[in-house]
């Protein structure tokens, strides 16, 4: 049994003789819908569920003809890291890409974790149709490989309408605001308040690859954001509150295990939605349908907590080309953990989350050093670009 | 102490979409079980929803043609509980930003007084599936039959204006009314495109307290809401009189003992945002272009066509009730039918003649131009009243028209005073009795010999000039 995949693909050749994703060999998670596979999503609740149809990012896969690999092992749901080999195939070369679905930032950890690059990209950009997640406002499919250049050649594959997913941006994009010409000329802004309780070498990892941004002849500027505290709070209570809804649909009446013996219909859910979830994701859920039903109003305080710091960061991106944020490399080990350890990971990357902005990871064996980079909102283009220009920059400079 | 009640109604229309109101199924809930479902409605795993523009142009006019006013900012909300019928453990509803608000109709009450009922809002959401309850073998189990589950509904609720049961049941008439006018529903209680709720409350006649208010469902006629309303607020005055206190609950209409009994409470939550369905944005430029499609509503057809036809309130009313009786009836006047004979045909001959046919109306074989062919010979006294009937049946049967089937069949009235002379002496001649009561002044006994002068001519005399011929004849 591979200890990346839980399944393979047997016939992993793409159809098509060429295409601009032609020999990119991509791996998906089990919350990625494939016509016929077992995405079920890690969970229980999916027990024996087959996807019905292609989510689009894999229509547009195959349409591009890329080769499929298999199904890496997730964690429940895709939330968080634990029992998650996210990244593992691209670190260990068995596949180039990998899509990962990022809810809090698990793209993103995992490719720091790899040794690899990833991309969160921007709301609007990438149909979620087929993504089997928990927090409709907040996930989105992370994309994971070995530099800018292959997540730029994926992005212009799956991004873009598909008449199913009508959160997507109709209008095309124009085309991205030209970079400066050299490094001086590009400013990235850090937010204090993001360094104040990370673990140290979290921390200094990140110091140290300002620095190296600095004497590669980046500007960089501090910004003000007094309430970046408040990331954290936004996504454990929309988060859960939207988790709590959408698991809702598993409720053991059209697929998933029902356990025998139940008198009624709520005995019936009872039994069924009680063993159809692991522990950190029943905490979330719980915690979820605490403030939905118990704490309304601090539910809604959250969604307006939210607007406002939308509002706050998309004020500040003016001033900069993009902001540079920490990013964790590494993730406590074992296969669960509790809610508080399983969110440990993701103080950092929250805020494109909440936000809806693009983030793209930088690992630490990349020239800069472990960051995130985070972009204006639908300035993909730009920021992978960017980051592009960043690295070689380092290089020169080392 | 005398009480009075205070009602409000909640009233899910479904709308008559050819598909549901996030996916492309047929809008069919009648077809094979779960014929029409698809990963969307069936909400499984990974499933986007589409907002249907056709369901939420549907929603808006029937809203405009309530006078109500289109939001420009609204969103689905997601409201949960968990029941087999619901596949995602959520309806989507729009909660907090409804579609519209405002919009009233104007009723009569009993006294004959004009009575403003107002809506509160109006929103749209998704039905949910149908649960069959059989038994297999003596395990007694439940089947969810999904294609009902994301049909469009809209839901109206009123303001608590209502205070009494005709109140109550013509203001659903009236709402039915105008919904068909938009199209966008049948509004059928019997079929369930129409579904009632009401809320009761009572409190002392001439107060302007509120009381802790009943909600009553379940009922599947017009007539059903009045009797509901009727013995719940007989139920409420008297536990209220006999110092018991209400607490809010919901009960369901029983038809056939004619009593409401309290139903078990179904476990509501708060509704949260929902963030798959994008909130919906009405410009002005669309508002507007969909007001252009509004048709003329009953009320301002009702009061057009007493100005422009002379006709009465209650004749308008009974026309602009059917859009498509209106219309016919405004076609034949157009042809040159008086309005008097316009009318009269309309509603007693050509209106029960269709529905015994199972048509409607508006795609009757007998259009008004037909009609109008036959009744234009009525009025030149060509063919008298009892063909007119007949020939009306005959076309209904095929496709000629009123001048050739009265010539073929010979149904042309006869007006030749020597031929009907020469019946009114025969007839004379075999009823000396009856003559002898028209000598003696027996009023009835006239309409006998006319009838029997109309017999011998197979029902083809002119009636009048019977009548002048015998009162010449006996010198009347």
């Amino acid at each position: 049994m591979s200890p990346i995949y839980r399944f393979e693909n047997p016939d992993p050749a793409s159809a098509l003789p060429d295409g601009p994703l032609h020999g990119m060999r991509v791996a998906l998670q089990s919350t990625v819908s494939v016509a016929g596979w077992p995405t079920d999503a890690d969970s229980a609740a999916l027990t024996d569920f087959t996807a019905l149809e292609d989510a689009t990012v894999v229509q547009r896969l195959r349409q591009a003809g890329a080769a499929l690999t298999g199904l890496t092992r997730a964690s429940e749901f895709g939330f968080g890291l634990h029992g998650s080999q996210a990244g593992e195939a691209v670190r260990s070369d068995a596949a180039d890409a990998e899509l990962v679905l990022d809810m809090m930032g698990e793209c993103r950890v995992a490719a720091a974790r790899a040794d690899a690059f990833g991309l969160l990209p921007s709301v609007g950009l990438v149909s979620r149709l087929g993504l089997i997640g928990l927090i409709p406002s907040m996930e989105r499919c992370g994309l994971l490989a070995r530099s800018c250049d292959t997540l730029s050649t994926l992005l212009a594959a799956l991004a873009g309408p598909d008449g199913r997913d009508l959160t997507l941006e109709e209008t095309p994009l124009p085309p991205p605001a030209p970079l400066p010409d050299d490094g001086r000329g590009v400013t990235l802004g850090v937010i204090p308040q993001a360094l104040e309780g990370l673990p140290v070498a979290q921390a200094e990892g990140f110091r140290a690859a300002i620095d190296r941004l600095t004497a590669a002849g980046i500007t960089v500027c501090e910004l003000t954001l007094p309430e970046y505290n408040l990331f954290d709070l936004v996504h454990a209570i929309v988060g859960a509150v939207e988790a709590s809804s959408c698991a809702g649909r598993y409720d053991s009446v059209r697929y998933g295990h029902r356990p025998p013996g139940a008198k009624d219909w709520n005995e019936m859910y009872l039994s069924a939605r009680g063993a159809a979830f692991g522990t950190c994701v029943k905490s979330f859920l719980i915690q979820g349908a605490f403030f939905q039903f118990e704490r309304y109003a601090a539910y809604e305080n959250a969604c307006r907590i939210r607007a406002r710091l939308v509002a706050a960061v998309q004020q500040l991106m003016p001033q900069v080309d993009a902001l540079a944020l920490p990013l964790a490399d590494r993730v406590p080990e074992g296969a669960t953990a509790t809610l508080a350890e399983t969110r440990a990971p993701f103080a950092s990357t929250l805020l494109a989350s909440v936000t809806g902005q693009p983030a793209l990871a930088l690992p630490a064996a990349g020239a800069c050093g472990a960051l995130q980079l985070v972009g204006s909102r639908l300035g993909d283009a730009r920021l992978l670009a960017l980051g592009g220009m960043l690295l070689a920059l380092c290089r020169e400079g080392k | 102490m005398d009480f009075e009640a205070v009602i409000g109604l909640e009233i899910h229309v479904e709308l008559n979409c050819a598909t549901k109101l996030f996916c492309d199924c047929p809008n069919r809930p009648g077809d094979e079980p779960n014929a029409n479902t698809c990963p969307t409605c069936l909400w499984m795993p990974g499933a986007a929803p589409r907002l249907s523009q056709a369901a939420l142009e549907k929603a808006a006019l029937l809203c405009l043609g309530l006078g109500a006013e289109l939001q420009p900012l609204s969103a689905f909300d997601q409201k949960v509980y968990y029941y087999p019928d619901l596949p995602k453990g959520y309806q989507l509803s729009q909660a907090h930003l409804p579609l519209s608000r405002g919009g009233s109709i104007t009723v009569t009450n009993e006294q004959g007084e004009a009575r403003t009922l107002r809506i509160h809002h109006i929103h749209m959401e998704e039905d949910v599936a149908k649960l069959v309850h059989e038994l297999e073998g003596r395990q007694p189990i439940s089947l969810v039959d999904f294609n009902r589950a994301g049909a469009p509904l809209v839901e109206i609720v009123t303001e608590p204006d209502f205070r009494t049961p005709h109140e109550a049941m013509e203001f659903l008439k009236a709402l039915r009314t105008q919904v068909r006018y938009v199209g966008a529903s049948e509004c059928s209680m019997e079929n369930g495109t129409m579904r009632v709720d009401a809320n009761i409350s009572v409190r002392p006649r001439g107060t302007d307290q509120m009381n802790t208010k009943v909600e009553v469902k379940n009922m599947n006629s017009v007539r059903h809401v009045g009797d509901a309303i009727a013995f719940e607020t007989a139920r409420q005055s008297a536990a209220v009189q006999a110092g018991e206190t209400v607490a809010q609950h919901t009960r369901l209409w029983d038809p056939d003992k004619k009593v409401t009994l309290p139903m078990r409470a179904k476990f509501e939550g708060p509704c949260v945002p929902d963030p798959s369905v994008s909130a919906i944005e009405l410009t002005p430029a669309w508002i507007e272009s969909l007001r252009a499609r509004l048709p003329e509503m009953p009320a301002a057809k009702a009061e057009r066509l007493v100005k422009e036809h002379g006709i009465s309130a209650e004749d308008a009313a009974f026309l602009s009730a059917d859009t498509d009786v209106a219309d016919y009836f405004e076609a034949l006047t157009a042809q040159g039918v008086t309005t008097k004979m316009a009318l009269h045909w309309t509603a007693t001959q050509v209106l029960p003649a269709v529905r015994e046919r199972g048509q409607e109306i508006s795609a009757s074989s007998v259009t008004p131009e037909r009609l109008a062919g036959l009744l234009t010979l009525l009025a030149r006294d060509e063919i008298n009243a009892n063909a007119a009937r007949d020939v009306l049946v005959a076309l209904f049967e095929s496709d000629a028209s009123a001048e050739a089937i009265v010539n073929e069949r010979g149904f042309r009235q006869i007006s030749d005073a020597d031929e009907l002379g020469a019946l009114i002496d025969h007839v004379l001649a075999a009823e000396p009795t009856a003559l002898a009561d028209v000598r003696n002044g027996v009023g009835k006994a006239m309409g006998f010999l006319i009838g029997q002068v109309m017999q011998a001519s197979q029902g083809k005399a002119n009636p009048k000039l019977i009548k002048e011929l015998l009162a010449k004849k006996l010198d009347l």
